[in-house]
This record gives structure tokens, sequence and C-alpha cells, in this order.
């Protein structure tokens, strides 16, 4: 967590310290669906774009759907820097596309993308 | 698995420091013996020896810093993706820190067997900085790949023949014989500068490329991380071009005291070991070109650290803290976590006003201590300032009812329950630090505690200290708010690691001007440090 209060100690605190937020590198350019987006089909393309080239083989799109029930999606070809997929069988009801992906420099970062079916 | 995911942004960031430090070391050796410019003939057999078995350790830390980030990687990414070791050895980043891993090893073996290999281990040393070029931002990029290679290549020897070389310039001032020391330090002084304009060259390219435009160095966590980086730059230069001074009074008066000229090498080396981790800090950002729209502009950076009066010396209650309301759920979700990132708790004005108090008393606290360690210099004030180290235990007893709202007296949580909370914890454990190390100082002021070390634990602690404070991992939830508590803080740490190092200078210099400024620099910088936290702003 990166809570300034735990600045304060900077005095005295050279070995024990705040177990401070984390790593990053990969973070989202460009989404399909975009974030919130409302889609009337059972069907979509998945597509998330980084700003860095990604590790597809060490990196995953899980889709959770509004039962709680989650899917890890198969990657299909694409740019060095996107990882791409498509989702089918949707029903009404808000969903959530999961993402980690390891860049090639060795960050892992996640996150998520909900949308919404309804038709 | 839950813990290790939680911490290992910092673990990374800090492996990653330790990481360069050991590499900056081993190739900074190799070049210094492998250079022209040093002088065969006049480096001894000693310090030779003594410069090899420095390049050898560094070596083999380095070796295990690689194997260890490597199976940091790989552990995570089994745990979050549950993927098998096969699948593990084949992410590219495993395999560059492997690789790095073994010709560490190299470049140890080759130096410790025989001396003609000495060449052999330079090869494998720039074999080294090639491959560690996969572990900075360069590889990921999608555009100036080429130029930034370069860059990043020529940036990181730059710091090693500079910063990496200091201590063996140390060792062979200290064997050299009083009329060849002159050489030393000349031939030094060369070697250096040649560094310091590698570094810079490329530093600048990739500051220009990673940043995209200037505003960035203000409105994004990354510029403001190149920001403190190029201050502590500045100061090594400041010592480096004393240093140069120095070495040149030495050519016309070869018996002058290189005492000083050694001094300001420790202190060089300690403020690169700083711009070190805040370099390994900069590579767990994403570059400010990628985040163009969670800028902050010029306007919410003065807004927020202009200095305002009145402070704020007067707590909100209790209980319109955000613990004491029930909990709501954020509809706008951010866009990207780092690893082991969560959403931040909702946070409203009353929890920014509680922590800006905080902040403001502890401010005080400093600011006391500063002006009482700075009336020490008067010979009538001393007796009562000299026992300046006591507002430690005032600071300490604050924090310890504030720091934690959610806990006893304050808060629900009681004392001993609190504790299983690992943050709570650690701020429980960091204000007994907080007290020790108050006790400590006062009893080596009074003169009670004779050993030798025990005077440099402070300047050392407050050094460290700093230098954790500009190395802590990211978040990306909020870039922006992120980035404006950063500009608060950075200034705090750049004048922790000047008070650190000013308290060094002042205990091991001769008599003399500059030990008489540093004794008066250290202060000062708690005076600032203390200003700083008494006009902090959340919001
Ligand atoms: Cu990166």
């Amino acid at each position: 967590m990166t809570m300034p209060r735990s600045y304060l100690y900077f005095l005295a605190v050279p070995l024990v310290f705040v177990a401070d937020a984390a790593f990053a590198h990969a973070i989202v350019v460009a989404s399909t669906p975009l974030p919130n987006e409302t889609i009337a089909a059972s069907e979509t393309e998945v597509e998330v774009r980084f700003n860095s080239r990604v590790d597809r083989a060490r990196s995953r799109l899980t889709l959770v759907g509004p039962g709680g029930a989650s899917v890890v999606l198969p990657l299909a070809d694409g740019a060095a820097e996107t990882l791409k997929s498509r989702a089918s069988g949707l029903e009404d009801g808000r969903y959530r596309i999961l993402w980690q992906t390891l860049s090639v420099d060795g960050h892992i970062t996640h996150g998520e993308i909900s949308f919404q079916v309804k038709r | 698995m839950q813990l290790f995911i939680e911490i290992y942004g910092f673990l990374n960031v800090t492996l990653r420091g330790f990481i360069l430090t050991a590499q900056s070391l081993t190739l900074g050796g190799l070049a210094f013996l492998l250079l022209p410019a040093v002088a065969e003939a006049r480096l001894g057999e000693t310090a030779r020896r003594r410069a090899e078995r420095l390049i050898f350790w560094s070596a083999l830390a380095l070796c295990a810093g690689e194997a260890l980030a490597a199976a940091a990687l790989g552990f995570m990414l089994s745990g979050t993706l549950g993927l098998p070791a096969g699948e593990l050895l084949g992410a590219e980043a495993v395999k560059i820190d492997l690789l790095a891993s073994v010709l560490a090893g190299a470049v140890a073996f080759f130096i410790s067997s025989r001396r003609d290999a000495l060449p052999a281990a330079g090869l494998a040393g720039l074999f080294l900085l090639a491959t560690q070029i996969g572990a900075t931002h360069a590889a990921s990029r999608l555009d100036h790949v080429a130029g930034l290679y370069v860059a990043e290549f020529a940036h990181m020897l730059g710091v090693a023949i500079w910063i990496g070389g200091i201590p063996y310039f140390l060792i062979a001032l200290g064997a050299a014989q009083t009329g060849s020391r002159r050489y030393v330090a000349a031939r030094f002084s060369m070697i250096s500068a040649a560094g310091v304009a590698m570094l810079l060259g490329a530093g600048v390219y990739m500051a220009a490329d990673y940043l995209g435009e200037p505003e960035a160095l203000y409105g994004a966590s990354y510029g403001v991380m190149l920001t403190a980086k190029a201050g502590l730059l500045l100061g090594l230069l400041l010592l480096g071009g004393m240093n140069f001074l120095t070495g040149r009074e030495l050519r016309t008066d070869p018996r002058g005291s290189v005492s000083r000229l050694r001094r300001f090498a420790e202190v060089e080396i300690g403020v690169g070991l700083t711009a070190l981790f805040c370099a390994a800090s900069l590579t767990s950002l994403p570059p400010a070109r990628d985040l163009p729209n969670d800028r902050a502009s010029w306007n919410e950076v003065v807004e927020r650290v202009e200095p305002r009066w009145p402070i704020r010396l007067e707590s909100p209650d209790h209980a319109s803290l955000s613990t004491s309301q029930p909990r709501m759920i954020d509809p706008g979700a951010p866009r990207a976590y780092a690893m082991g990132e969560t959403a931040a708790p909702p946070r409203n004005a009353e929890d920014i006003a509680w922590s800006e108090y905080n902040h403001h008393w502890a401010g005080i606290f400093v600011l006391l201590m500063g002006l009482l360690a700075l009336a020490e210099h008067d010979r009538r004030l001393a007796p009562i300032a000299k026992h300046w180290p006591l507002t430690f235990l005032g600071l300490a007893g604050f924090l310890f009812l504030r720091a934690d709202e959610e806990v006893w007296p304050l808060g629900h949580l009681g004392l001993i329950e609190s504790l299983r909370d690992p943050e709570i914890a650690q701020h429980r454990l960091m204000i007994v630090l907080i007290i020790l190390f108050g006790l400590f100082e006062w009893r080596v002021r009074l003169g009670k505690l004779k050993a030798a070390w025990a005077p440099y634990v402070f300047p050392v602690t407050t050094a460290v200290a700093a230098a954790f404070l500009l190395t802590h991992s990211h978040g990306l939830a909020n870039p922006k708010e992120e980035m404006l508590i950063e500009i608060t803080h950075t200034p705090l740490a750049l004048v922790g690691v000047a008070a650190g190092w000013a308290r060094w200078l002042e205990l091991r210099l001769d008599d003399g001007p500059a030990r008489r400024i540093a004794s008066l620099v250290w202060p000062v910088a708690f005076i600032l440090a203390g200003l700083l936290l008494m006009f902090y702003r959340e919001a």
C-alpha cells in the first residue's frame, strides 16, 4: 500500500520498510472491449494492447462471468505488444477480463477490464 | 505465497539495486586494471592483489544476485500462473538473468586464475554488460530499440568506470608511495572524467526518449525519480570536482595530505550507491512517455508543494476517519496494477487531514532536532543542546499514538491483536528502532559509548534510510496521485542523503574549513527536512 504516513519514519528506518506497492512495467494502452463498454452480442474479440513487448507464453487472459465462474482464454498470435483472444457464448450480465503479463524486460503487471453484455 | 507476491515489488527493486552495485564494482575494477590510463607499473603488487580480490568477490556476489533474481521471477510466475518449471526457464527475462549469472561466474573464475586471464575476464565483463541490457527498459520498448540499447550500455559502463572505480582508486592510493600518489590521482581523474562523459551523454539521450516531453520531469513519477537522480549526480560531480582540485594540489606538493581525497571518495561511494538504488527503482516504473494522460500540471505541483500557513496542529476527530466509516466500493477502477498491489482503501478529507497533522507534528520534532544540533556549536547552549537525540523519543511517542489510527489507544484494535497485521507490526517495530536509535546516539553524544564505530551509526542510518525513501517500489493504480506524493517526499530523501553524508564527513575529516562546513550542513539539512514535513500536503 502506498500510504504517505509510512514515510514518516524515514529518519530511522534503514532495516525495516513498508512492503510498498510493487513492480511495474507493462501498462494498458488500449483495449477491446473498452472498460465498461456494453456489448450487444454473444461473442466479442478480446484484445489488450500494452506499452511494451510482452512474453505471451508467460501472460494470461482470464474471463470471469456474471456468476463468478472463470475461464482462461486461449491466446492467438498477434503483434508483440498485444494479448489477443475471443470470448464466445456470452450471456447478459457483467463480465471481467483479468489480465496478467510479463513484459520482455521481466516485469509482471496485472489488471482487469470490466464490460457488460446486454442484448 | 501471498506474502511473497506482496513483497515481490520491493524485493525486486532491492535485488536490482544490489545487482547494479555488484556489477559496477566488478566492471569498475576490470576497467581500472585494464584501461591503459592506469600505469601498470605504478600499481604495486599489493594493490593489484587487493583489487583482484575485490573484483572476485563482487563478481561472485553478482553471480548470486542474478541467480536469485531468476529464481524470484520464476517463483512469481509459477505462483501466479501455475506454470511448470520448463515453461519458466523459457521466459526471456529468466534466461537473461541466468546468462548474466554464468558470465559473472566466468569473470570470477578468470580473475582468480592466472594473471594473463585478465583480458578474458574483461571480455566476459563486456558480454555480461551487453546481456544485462535485456533486463532494462530498452529490451521491451517498441521503437528506437537500437539507440536505447547502445545508450543503456554506455550509461551502465560509464557508471561502472566512475563510481565502481572509486574503491579501486582508494586501494591504489592506499598502497602508493608518496611520490606516485599524484599519478594515481591524476590517472583516476582522467578515467572518471571519461566515465562521467559517457554516463551523461547516454543519460540525456535516454531521458529524452523515456520522458517524451520536458513537462514529464515534474509531472510524472518517472520524471521525478529522474530529477532526484540528477540531483544526486550533481552532488557527485561536486565531490568529484573537489577531488580533482585536491589531486592538483598533490601535484605541486606530493607530500600533501591525501586524507581529504580519501574522505570525499568515501562519500562519493555512498552517494553513488544511492544513485544506483534510485536507478533500480526507476526500472520499476513505466516510462513517462507511456502515461501521457496521468500527468500532474505545473499548477497542481505548485499547489501541492507551496508552503502554506498555518500548519495543521489540530487533529480531526477520530470518529470521522474512514476506518470508522462503513466501506464503500469505488466504481472507477484503475487500468493496471503493479504486482501485489491492490486497490487503495477509500480516503476522505478527514483521513488526509489526519495524515497531514501527523506529518506536521513530526516536522516540528525534526526541526527541533536540527535547531538543537545547530545550537551545539554555541558553547553556551551546548550543555543543553547536546541532548538533541532525545527528540527521537518524542517523535517515537507521537508515532506510537498516531501512526496507526485503527489501533489502541485511539482505534478499536487491541495492541497485541493489531500486531497480526504485518503493516502495523512493522510500524511498531520501527517505533522501537527509533527509540533505540535515539538513546544510542544520545549516549554517543554524552561520550558514554566509546567504541570507534559508534558515532558512525547515526550518519549511516540516516543516509541508508533516505536512500530507502528513494528506492521504494511504485504502484500503478493511481499514477498521478502517487507522483504528487513522491514530489513531496523526494526532496526529503535528498536532504536526508545530504545530512547523513555531511555528518560522515564531519566525523572523518581532519580539522579544517571542509570539516567545519560539513558540521553545519547536516543540522541545516535536518532543519530543511523538518520544514518540508511541516509544510507537507496530501491534497
Ligand atoms: Cu520495465
